[in-house]
């Protein structure tokens, strides 16, 4: 019920996140080559095996063509056009919070996210990255005393390279994508986090990234590991500046689960999405991907995907560990001429695996939102399930819905169930709001958040509620 | 030997009609179909090499139906019989194609085909002479159900083309059958032509025996207020595709589909459809039913296109499959594509074994396992058995299916 | 009357018997012994154990017995199939009776009924005899011949298919019926015809377990032994006055036995 009062707050606001913080930044020279990526790497004073998986990585990323097969159009991206490494100026040392430019500080503020002593949120660790660099992470100390490990990629490489050389890469290979192997050849920074064996994490981790410079793109890079029965449950927020031009977004998450271990990952995506007429926006490609290792380990996708001109992103599940469960829990409205073409795979190798998948599209405007995705069932997924339960739902008579469902069995002792449909939103139920007196922006932000509610409530408090905030937020003037 | 050369070499240049010259020349520009798209992107490549193997010498071969006509009521017409066709009754009339309208209709469809999906109607008007075409067109109501063989013969590559206009307020039962040979191919495209109110009981029934191919083409094009109903089965066969592609031209028409397709030993045979509704008002409902044995492979691909203009389409498509053996192996992508925002579609796929509680059930009753089995099978046969026409009181496809495992 | 009882040989003994799904132990050694005539009634909380119990005599796939014996008739019956058990005279009624789509119900009763005459050296049935056996055994449950000609339980109601599950009892004439809460969902009426079946189905050569929840049934047949069940064991039997006091007491009363003990 937090949600519909939440609703209310709908007032007509553009893109509230859209301004640019005028900070002195260090960038450098545009284009991609090896000389860029040592570079980055000498930046980073990375250890060698790590400039090794770049070269790697760019070697194979040289050789392979961007995928077409979603169907998205866009403008062919100059890679040699972009600035891979873009960085507030600041002191090579930062001690503590108050040596952090106080403009940082302000521009997080203003965001919702305060990171100072004083204003952080009581319930929520923060890692906030800014352009290529992480500025920022909060309770630090905290979370230490319980042996959880929660700071920026780059820290990580220094303090915990062990753990960084044996699982980065492991989930997420390399050779994955075209937009992974890019990631891994000049990914800049991200969040780290280590769970301990036995140990619940006291409270939410969250990474906010903020892309400001309109010129570089962001490759941030995040890796959780959730040992032996432990648990996490991680939020990850997105805003940028409104551009003209189209900014590059090619993320990579890797999530591990050891035995009875559980990792929840949350998105409320906001990139900016372009103006009316298509014009700017980013370009969301973007490879998540978690993999339940250890026995009844389970990771959990939601996502609220608003933003963003173009979306490509497939949170998925690798299901080795025995009874493991892998869930994806999706809210993709598009408005405009965005396109998104989101959905999940689910592999299941182990026995007795479980996965779920709930995926809701909304379509408004010229949109077009697709729901791709791929439920497997190997030989050995002996007494496996999945239930997969995609809707859509279309706002006007141009934007259109797709729902792309792969399905493959190759064990008969296994249950695979697929139920899509599509609906809009009904003259009688409108009618029936309003004539009890809500008006009709209200009333459609009503019925797509109680759409979406299966998806909602699975999200954390904080996010269900900025989530429906979101939705509303954005249908704006689409209905009618 | 590429298949457009073996074309060649065997249909010399003078002996080629206006329709197998057009499709030669698109064939020629990609003799084969994309091993990466969409549509082919499963198709076992050996099986496909095999059925492009054989001769495409034609051969004049007695067919012996695999059961007698007995019944006077029903009209029997085998592909390539050449027998003249003119039945002018009092209520009906069923009479051969004017050449021209044939070629006509058949430009028209080539003109909008697409390499990949349409590569089979290519191929198959491409291996055609006139000699193996059959085209008719059928008005009036109360006509005899009609069965249409088409066959293949051993170690060839045959291609046999129907093509039915199906005139205004005109109402059929039509039974397709197509038989496989030992070691043979069999091409077999069909177009079909609903015009305004009328209505058409189609059954498609193929099967074959030890190494028999087949690629099944269907094209219909369903005007308004017209009816469609279509009731297929497909077993037997090493390899074999069936494609269906339906297209309400205006809207306003009913498509009912239910398809079967039973793969064993090392067989693979899949189903895609393409739903076009290019008006409003258009309903289907469509149901494919898969079942997977031994090391087999069953595939359906189906699709849904509802665009702007088809406002309160009201469509529905499941996918049901069993799959029976550890060496066996079930795909269903059942797609749906939408702009249109005053609609209702839906689509749902399954894929598991018998119901483990439902054959307890009858266990605990006394029923043994394999009669168990064999109850919930023949159910799940008889619900798409019972929908294709014509075959329903003569032939027991049910035992045959029930009795060949 | 007990004494004259036990002259006979028993018809069922579950002795000490542990079984589990999954790995996980559901029955803890539970003892239980049917003689002619008797009727038994199995109570117990929601995932006591009952139902999983009558499941594992009835043979379900899905539990493993790992640990003692079931004997029907004499004759250890551990790794029987569940049709095997059914044909030589052991029924179960279920609590959800599965639909099974597509089959029709005159088809499966005659399909079943058939096989356990052939158990029993009687002649097979065809179609018309046994739809005037069908005829005469529908009386008993008060159901409409139509019943017959939809598919087994589809789209019939709580009640029509309980009724069912009591036809199949009377065709099947079975030494033991093992009926899983045959009295949840149904109305007075409901609860009266089948409980009338039941009577009508049963003699002094016949055993009955009921499992249920509640007084009511037992008001309609009186049982001669009350076994209370919880966590996979039976931890009090007694008489018909057993069920009455639990009814009065509630559950929680029986938590004390456990503690007891």
């Amino acid at each position: 019920m937090v949600n519909e009062n939440l609703v209310k707050d709908v007032v007509k606001e553009p893109y509230k996140y859209g301004f640019v913080t005028d900070i002195e930044t260090e960038k450098i020279a545009k284009g991609l080559n090896e000389n860029i990526i040592r570079l980055i790497s000498q930046k980073k004073e990375e250890p060698k095996y790590l400039l090794d998986f770049r070269l790697k990585a760019f070697k194979k990323w040289q050789k392979m063509k961007e995928p077409d097969w979603a169907g998205l159009g866009y403008e062919q991206i100059d890679y040699q056009d972009i600035i891979y490494y873009s960085a507030p100026k600041q002191k090579e040392k930062i001690s503590s919070l108050d040596e952090v430019d106080p403009k940082l500080l302000e521009t997080f503020d203003k965001l919702g996210i305060p990171l100072t002593e004083q204003k952080k949120l009581t319930n929520v660790a923060v890692d906030a990255v800014f352009d290529s660099v992480s500025i920022a992470t909060t309770f630090r100390e905290e979370l230490a005393e319980h042996g959880v490990i929660f700071c920026s990629i780059s820290e990580a490489v220094k303090n915990h390279s062990d753990l960084i050389e044996k699982y980065l890469g492991t989930v997420v290979p390399a050779s994955d994508n075209y937009f992974a192997a890019l990631n891994s050849a000049v990914f800049s920074d991200g969040s780290f986090v280590y769970i301990p064996k036995g140990v619940a994490c006291p409270m939410d981790l969250s990474s906010y990234f903020r892309i400001n410079s309109g010129d570089s793109g962001q490759f941030e890079r995040t890796l959780i590991i959730a040992e032996e029965s432990s648990s996490v449950s991680y939020l990850e927020g997105c805003t940028a500046p409104m551009f003209d031009t189209n900014t590059l977004h090619a993320a990579v998450v890797e999530l591990i689960a050891l035995d009875d271990a559980s990792i929840k990952y949350s998105t409320v995506q906001n990139w900016y999405a372009g103006d009316e007429e298509g014009i700017g926006g980013i370009f969301n490609f973007v490879t998540k991907r978690g993999k339940c290792l250890g026995k009844r380990s389970k990771i959990s996708w939601s996502q609220v995907e608003t933003g963003s001109a173009i979306t490509w992103k497939y949170p998925s599940c690798l299901l080795l560990g025995e009874e493991s469960v892998g869930e994806f829990y999706s809210v993709a409205l598009t408005n405009n001429l965005q396109q998104a073409d989101t959905g999940t795979k689910m592999i299941h190798i182990g026995p007795k695996t479980k996965s779920t998948i709930v995926s809701k599209g909304i379509s408004a405007g010229n949109s077009i939102n697709s729901y791709r995705g791929l439920v497997k069932m190997g030989t050995k997924a002996k007494g496996s399930r999945n239930y997969s339960q995609c809707d859509s739902m279309l706002i006007g008579d141009q934007a259109s819905a797709n729902t792309f469902p792969y399905i493959n069995s190759q064990q008969p002792n296994s249950e695979i169930e697929h139920e899509a449909s599509t609906c809009r939103i009904s003259e009688d139920q409108l009618f029936y709001l309003q004539s009890r007196g809500i008006e009709f922006e209200e009333a459609v932000s009503m019925m797509v958040s109680g759409f979406c509610r299966d998806v909602f409530n699975q999200l954390p408090m904080e996010f269900a509620a900025e989530a429906d905030k979101l939705l509303a937020l954005k249908l704006e003037g689409s209905v009618g | 030997m590429e298949i457009v050369e073996k074309i060649k070499a065997y249909k010399s240049i003078d002996n080629q009609s206006e329709i197998q010259k057009i499709c030669l020349d698109k064939l020629q520009l990609s003799p084969l179909p994309n091993p990466k798209s969409e549509q082919w992107r499963l198709s076992n490549k050996s099986k496909f090499s095999n059925f492009l193997d054989y001769s495409v010498n034609e051969k004049d071969l007695n067919f012996d139906a695999p059961f007698p006509n007995t019944s006077q009521s029903i009209i029997r017409l085998v592909i390539g019989d050449n027998f003249p066709i003119n039945l002018i009754e009092e209520n009906y009339s069923i009479t051969q194609l004017s050449e021209d309208k044939l070629v006509k209709y058949i430009k028209g469809q080539i003109s909008c085909f697409d390499h990949n999906e349409n590569w089979s109607d290519l191929l198959n008007l491409s291996l055609n002479c006139s000699k193996n075409t059959l085209g008719l067109k059928i008005s009036g109501s109360k006509i005899p159900p009609i069965e249409i063989f088409s066959n293949a013969s051993s170690n060839s590559l045959n291609a046999k083309t129907l093509i039915i206009f199906l005139e205004k307020n005109c109402e059929i039962d039509l039974l397709q059958v197509n038989l496989g040979k030992d070691n043979s191919s069999l091409s077999q495209s069909t177009f079909l032509c609903l015009e305004e109110n009328s209505s058409l009981n189609h059954g498609v029934v193929s099967y074959g025996e030890n190494k028999s191919n087949l690629l099944n083409s269907l094209n219909v094009i369903q005007q308004k207020n017209s009816e469609y109903n279509l009731g297929s089965l497909h077993f037997k066969f090493n390899y074999a595709r069936f494609e269906i592609r339906i297209k309400q031209s205006e809207g306003n028409a009913k498509t009912n589909i239910k398809g079967m397709q039973i793969t064993k030993k090392d067989e693979q045979i899949s189903t895609y459809t393409k739903i076009d509704f290019d008006g409003p008002n258009g309903f289907l409902d469509q149901i494919n039913k898969s079942l997977a044995d031994d090391k087999s492979h069953a595939i359906f691909e189906g699709s849904i296109i509802v665009p702007k203009i088809a406002q309160k389409t009201d469509a529905s498509q499941l996918s049901r499959n069993l799959l029976l053996s550890n060496f066996a192996q079930i795909d269903t992508k059942p797609q749906l594509e939408i702009i249109a925002d005053d609609v209702k579609c839906k689509h749902g796929a399954t894929i598991s074994q018998l119901n483990e509680e439902e054959l307890f059930y009858m266990r605990t009753r006394g029923i043994t396992l394999t009669e168990a089995s064999k109850l919930q099978l023949s159910s799940y046969f008889q619900e798409i058995i019972s929908f294709i026409p014509v075959s329903k009181d003569r032939w027991d496809l049910l035992d045959k299916l029930l009795n060949e495992n | 009357m007990e004494s004259k009882m036990k002259e006979s040989n028993p018809i069922l003994e579950v002795e000490n018997l542990s079984a589990s799904t999954d790995n996980l132990p559901i029955l803890k050694g539970v003892s239980l012994t049917v003689y002619p005539g008797e009727i038994h009634a199995i109570m117990g909380r929601n995932g006591c154990g009952k139902s999983t119990l009558s499941k594992i005599i009835a043979g379900h796939p899905s539990y493993n017995i790992t640990n003692g014996d079931i004997k029907f008739l004499g004759e250890n019956i551990n790794s029987l199939e569940p049709e095997e058990r059914a044909q030589s005279g052991i029924f179960l009624g279920f609590q959800y009776p599965i639909e099974i789509p597509g089959v029709s119900n005159l088809e499966f009763l005659r399909v079943s009924t058939n096989a356990r005459r052939k158990f029993l050296n009687k002649e097979e049935l065809d179609t018309f005899d046994f739809e005037e056996l069908v005829k005469e055994k529908l009386e008993i449950v008060k159901m409409d011949h139509a019943f017959l000609s939809r598919s087994v339980n589809q789209g019939f109601s709580g009640g029509e298919k309980k009724r069912n599950e009591i036809l199949q009892m009377a065709l099947l004439e079975p030494k033991i019926a093992i009926l899983d809460e045959t009295d949840s969902g149904l109305d007075i009426d409901a609860l009266r015809i089948v409980a009338s079946g039941i009577k009508k189905i049963s003699n002094t050569q016949t055993g009955i377990i009921l499992i249920t929840h509640y007084q009511r049934l037992l008001d309609e047949i009186e049982p001669n032994f009350v076994h209370v069940m919880s966590d996979g064991q039976i931890i009090k039997t007694g008489g018909s006055d057993l069920a009455l006091e639990l009814e009065r007491k509630g559950y929680e009363w029986t938590d004390n036995f456990i503690k007891e003990t």
